[in-house]
């Protein structure tokens, strides 16, 4: 239905948010029966070059339990000077400032074209940026060098007024005093003994501030100079001192005996990272940047023992429950990933290694806290160093795009409750008349806390219908919800932005129709994934496979047109015709098959699908395709082994890789060198487009991606031919369906097969 | 100003790194973007099984060349002839040399202005990296755009264009770090302490001036601004 695609695109642009749903079934129990819930993409830092922020504070409603901010969906009494909230309907009297406004003189937060407002909070002291960088040196010669100019080179990029501090850690961790004068301290710290907080501050001679600081009110660092300056200095006095003592950094001294490991005690030397920061700023917005160039092998969260003989666990291991520091280790991090996120402090984790360097146990660190997390070869690499760069990147106003200590807020109209939220988030326990008792992700809270976000940072909420079957369809029609999301901008403003959306009720036994023309198939296949790979954390593989094939038969069966028993018959609407797809792709990717990757690739993986916006996200699920020929321009195709023609070029897009495929023919014309040749000028437009594209991709991507040039018959071509045919790399390991006599889809299928297994499920009157 | 260019990734150390835009590539806003590749297509709904037809069967003809250019059927470059073609090309190019006097003079007198406004030791520390970039000019261990770049930089300062340098300093840093970190850092600190000079020597002239039309009213006494 081109009227909605065009809606849900209106919708994006302007509020950064995507719904599964966009007419909603008005009663409980037909939500449920609607199999994908009722739930929304939300970007909350979405870019919005159009839209410049509002130099004044947001209105509240006055009532205590409701605090909605005024906004379109508003009633006004202009002459009264009163607004109703459209939550909770209490009658609010406009503050003073708000005077002279009238009906041709509104304030841009009552527009319609408002529904996105960002405000700026004038009041409150604005507290500098801060980066603690933790560094490894037990890495080799070379990549120590490239890790150390990246570093320099980022001093360059960081605004003269943030605060940097750095520690350095191999068999022991090394707190750096950072000073003007010539001499050069540092505290050394064994690395084997966990420490606490007040430990590590007593030990650096921290003193805890006299006043205790409030959660609400952000630290101010001029009350205690003497505090902040010794580990944590602004750039504009440290830098030269700085740039040299990374100059000097050498790789860690202790040697390395043959069939061993060098001793590394990332554990502790994040700890005391957390511990020094929590104690001199808490409350501020601040970074943590872990750069790691193997895995833990000494002390608390040490993931592998020294012996180079005992690799680091598997998942054959993990399953077999054969991974002894697995669960300890992860504890570790878990406890310090809470607290730094709740001092809103955002942890960054670069691990540049040929093996593994124990990211499952540390994914916490970054999931919980909105840090990124960056996996290369070796820190000597255009992907480590373009990636690193790209977090100093800056808006259309010469701003960094990152953000700091976030807080979403989420409210809803009555017939409306929040299950949950799915993302780079923790829970800030806030309950209310807005949480629904049934959880799906991170619940039980209407709030949620991201420490490090930025224009890309997208979240899956999940809402619940409440209103009672055969309950009369709300006065106005329309169910509302207002997301409210205060930051700290890296201009170091604090910074409100709200949306507030609101959508049609429809009553699901009269106007199906409706509500399926409004169902946005690429929002619900996502919202799905996210609550799979969700799932697939805590509970076995198979159990989700399962659930999200039920999923799919429960969907098909109640929005497919057919007859009973004749799966011939079967057919689905335009608004559903490539969601089955998307699960066929989404069952074989990465997120949910962990057999082929290593425990840390999957983290890695599934790190980067918790975050990424609605576009990103599909690519994750099913890699787009597109082909390249004289026959026309370029145009995507079924990602499918048909689609591989000896004439045609190839681009590949999975999100982590960027494959360009030259079909057999025109390898061999490359080869003979037509493209040289003037008068075939247009063969050599037709090897350069796909350059050009990728080259588009790659531009802005972040994380970079891999970057694969291969044709017919090259080794790297597996990398295309493993997404598109089913068969050749697929693990059998799960063979089930006939013990449990559960309707299962089978497999190891190629599309079409699946298609033909579903379509006799959905209509089959067993199920 | 800054180079516009791509060089590929570090195959050794990386598997199939990506390539690595320069920093004035990568700070571009981005101009006629191409279409972005977000379609999909939908499978087939009818149920027919689909028959792939893939590469070509082998015992097929061998392959003929690619379709022709259209452009092929144009009589081939009359009169619109490009001076650069007419050129021997064994006549090689000369580029103007950057002398490091050129630049390196300049910085010096920036770092002389300062020294009553600024810290001791971070003048010295200044000196001591100018020196650094001295010896490794003189020692032909920069490249050719490093010392393009720097003479670039150099002319921005000198016409007070503090962002424009500054804005070259970090071009240099993330294109050519291997050879200017040393001593970078202390032409970037040198930038931020002329350009808070300046901006407090303009202060006091705004002062002055508004002091001396004060005065002006004042008969017989002239206050020299």
């Amino acid at each position: 239905m081109a009227t909605y695609l065009e809606f849900i695109q209106q919708n994006e642009e302007r509020d950064g948010v995507r719904f599964s749903w966009n007419v909603w079934p008005s009663s409980r129990l037909e939500a449920t029966r609607m199999v994908v819930p009722l739930a929304c993409i939300l970007t909350p830092l979405k870019e919005r070059p159009d839209l410049p922020p509002v130099q004044y504070e947001p209105v509240l409603c006055s009532r205590p339990t409701c605090k909605a901010i005024l906004n379109p969906l508003c009633q006004v009494d202009y002459r009264a000077k009163l607004w109703a909230c459209n939550f909770c309907f209490q009658r609010n009297q406009f503050p003073p400032a708000y005077a002279g406004i009238s009906e041709v003189n509104q304030p841009a937060e009552l527009m319609p074209q408002f529904s996105t407002v960002e405000y700026v909070i004038q009041r409150g002291a604005q507290s500098p940026l801060i980066f603690l960088y933790v560094v490894d040196t037990c890495l080799e010669e070379d990549d120590l060098q490239a890790l150390k100019e990246s570093l320099q080179m980022s001093l360059s990029l960081l605004p003269p007024d943030a605060l940097v501090g750095l520690i350095t850690f191999g068999r022991m961790v090394q707190v750096h005093e950072l000073s003007c004068e010539g001499i050069s301290k540092s505290y050394v710290f064994r690395g084997t003994k966990d420490l606490t907080a007040k430990q590590i501050q007593d030990m650096l001679g921290l003193t805890k501030p006299a006043v205790p600081v409030h959660p609400a009110r952000p630290a101010q660092p001029q009350e205690h100079p003497s505090i902040s300056s010794r580990f944590l200095q602004p750039i504009h006095k440290i830098d030269m001192n700085l740039t040299d003592l990374l100059g000097e950094l050498q790789r860690d001294p202790w040697p390395v005996p043959q069939g061993k490991r060098p001793l590394r005690s990332t554990g502790v030397a994040l700890s005391i990272a957390v511990g020094l920061l929590e104690g001199t700023f808490p409350n501020t917005g601040a970074r943590i940047m872990l750069f790691i160039g193997g895995p833990p092998t000494q002390g608390p969260g040490m993931v592998v023992g020294d012996e180079l003989k005992v690799p680091i666990r598997s998942w054959h291991d993990i399953e077999k429950d054969n991974a002894r520091f697995m669960k300890k280790a992860t504890k570790h991090y878990e406890m310090l990933a809470n607290r730094a996120a709740a001092n809103g402090h955002c942890v960054d984790i670069y691990a540049c290694a040929l093996d593994q360097t124990g990211l499952l146990e540390m994914k916490c660190c970054t999931n919980l806290t909105g840090g990124h997390m960056v996996m290369g070869d070796s820190f000597n690499t255009s992907l480590f160093k373009q990636t690193f760069q790209r977090i100093f990147s800056k808006d259309f106003n010469g701003n960094f795009r990152m953000a700091f200590g976030a807080t979403l807020e989420v409210k809803t109209s009555r017939e409306l409750k929040v299950a949950g939220a799915i993302g780079p988030c923790v829970s800030l326990n806030v309950k209310g008349p807005c949480v629904s008792e049934n959880e799906l992700g991170v619940g039980g809270t209407s709030q949620w806390k991201i420490c490090g976000l930025d224009p890309t940072s997208t979240l899956g909420i999940y809402f619940e219908v409440v209103n009672q079957h055969n309950a009369p369809i709300p006065q106005g029609g329309r169910g509302a919800i207002q997301f409210v999301t205060h930051y700290q901008h890296s201009s170091t403003q604090q910074r409100i932005r709200v949306t507030t959306i609101a959508r049609n009720w429809a009553d699901a036994q009269s106007q199906l129709k409706h509500i399926e023309a409004a169902f946005d198939q690429e929002a619900a296949a996502v919202l799905m994934a996210r609550l799979g790979v969700f799932r697939a954390e805590s509970e076995e593989g198979p159990d989700v496979l399962r659930w999200l094939d039920r999923q799919l038969i429960r969907l098909c069966q109640k929005f497919g047109q057919y007859t009973k028993e004749d799966p011939a018959s079967f057919r689905l609407s335009d608004s559903f015709s490539l969601y089955p797809q998307f699960m066929f792709h989404l069952r074989r990717s990465p997120f949910l098959q962990v057999f082929n990757n290593s425990p840390d690739e999957s983290s890695y993986y599934r790190h980067h699908f918790a975050r990424q916006d609605l576009t990103q996200s599909l690519i994750m699920i099913q890699p787009i395709l597109y082909s390249y020929s004289f026959h026309g321009p370029p145009e995507p195709v079924l990602l499918d082994s048909s689609s591989i023609l000896a004439d045609r070029i190839l681009l590949m897009d999975t999100f982590f890789q960027i494959v360009i495929y030259l079909g057999e023919t025109i390898a061999q014309w490359q080869k003979a060198g037509y493209q040289d040749m003037p008068e075939y000028e247009n063969f050599k437009h037709l090897l350069q487009a796909p350059l050009d594209d990728a080259q588009e991709i790659l531009h802005a991507r972040f994380p970079m991606p891999r970057y694969i040039n291969t044709e017919h018959g090259g080794s790297q071509a597996r990398f295309l031919l493993s997404k598109v045919n089913p068969s050749q790399t697929h693990n059998n390991l799960y063979a089930w369906g006939q013990e449990t006599g559960a309707p299962i889809l089978t497999d190891d299928v190629s599309l079409q097969v699946f298609m033909d297994h579903l379509k006799k499920l959905a209509v089959s009157s067993a199920c | 100003m800054a180079g516009l260019y791509v060089k590929p990734g570090n195959k050794e150390r990386g598997w199939n790194d990506p390539p690595q835009f320069s920093y004035g590539l990568q700070t571009q806003a981005g101009g006629p973007k191409r279409t972005p590749l977000t379609k999909r297509v939908a499978a087939s709904q009818d149920g027919s099984p689909r028959v792939p037809t893939s590469e070509t069967s082998p015992g097929a003809p061998p392959m003929g060349p690619p379709p022709l250019s259209s452009k092929a059927s144009r009589p081939p470059f009359v009169g619109s002839c490009p001076p650069s073609s007419m050129e021997p090309t064994n006549f090689p190019v000369v580029e103007s040399e950057i002398l490091l006097e050129d630049v390196l003079r300049p910085l010096e007198r920036a770092l002389e202005d300062c020294r009553g406004h600024t810290k001791k030791q971070v003048c010295d520390d200044i000196s001591r990296r100018l020196a650094l970039l001295h010896e490794q000019w003189a020692g032909g261990k920069l490249s050719m755009p490093v010392k393009k770049r720097m003479a670039l930089l150099v002319q921005e300062l000198s016409s007070h264009q503090w962002d424009a340098a500054d804005d070259i300093h970090r071009s240099l840093m993330v294109d050519h770090v291997t050879e200017v970190s040393q001593w970078m850092v202390g032409v970037k600190r040198l930038i931020a302490e002329k350009r808070s000079l300046s901006s407090e020597e303009e202060a006091n002239e705004e002062k002055s001036v508004a002091t001396a039309e004060q005065n002006q009213t004042v008969p017989g006494i002239q206050h020299d601004p």
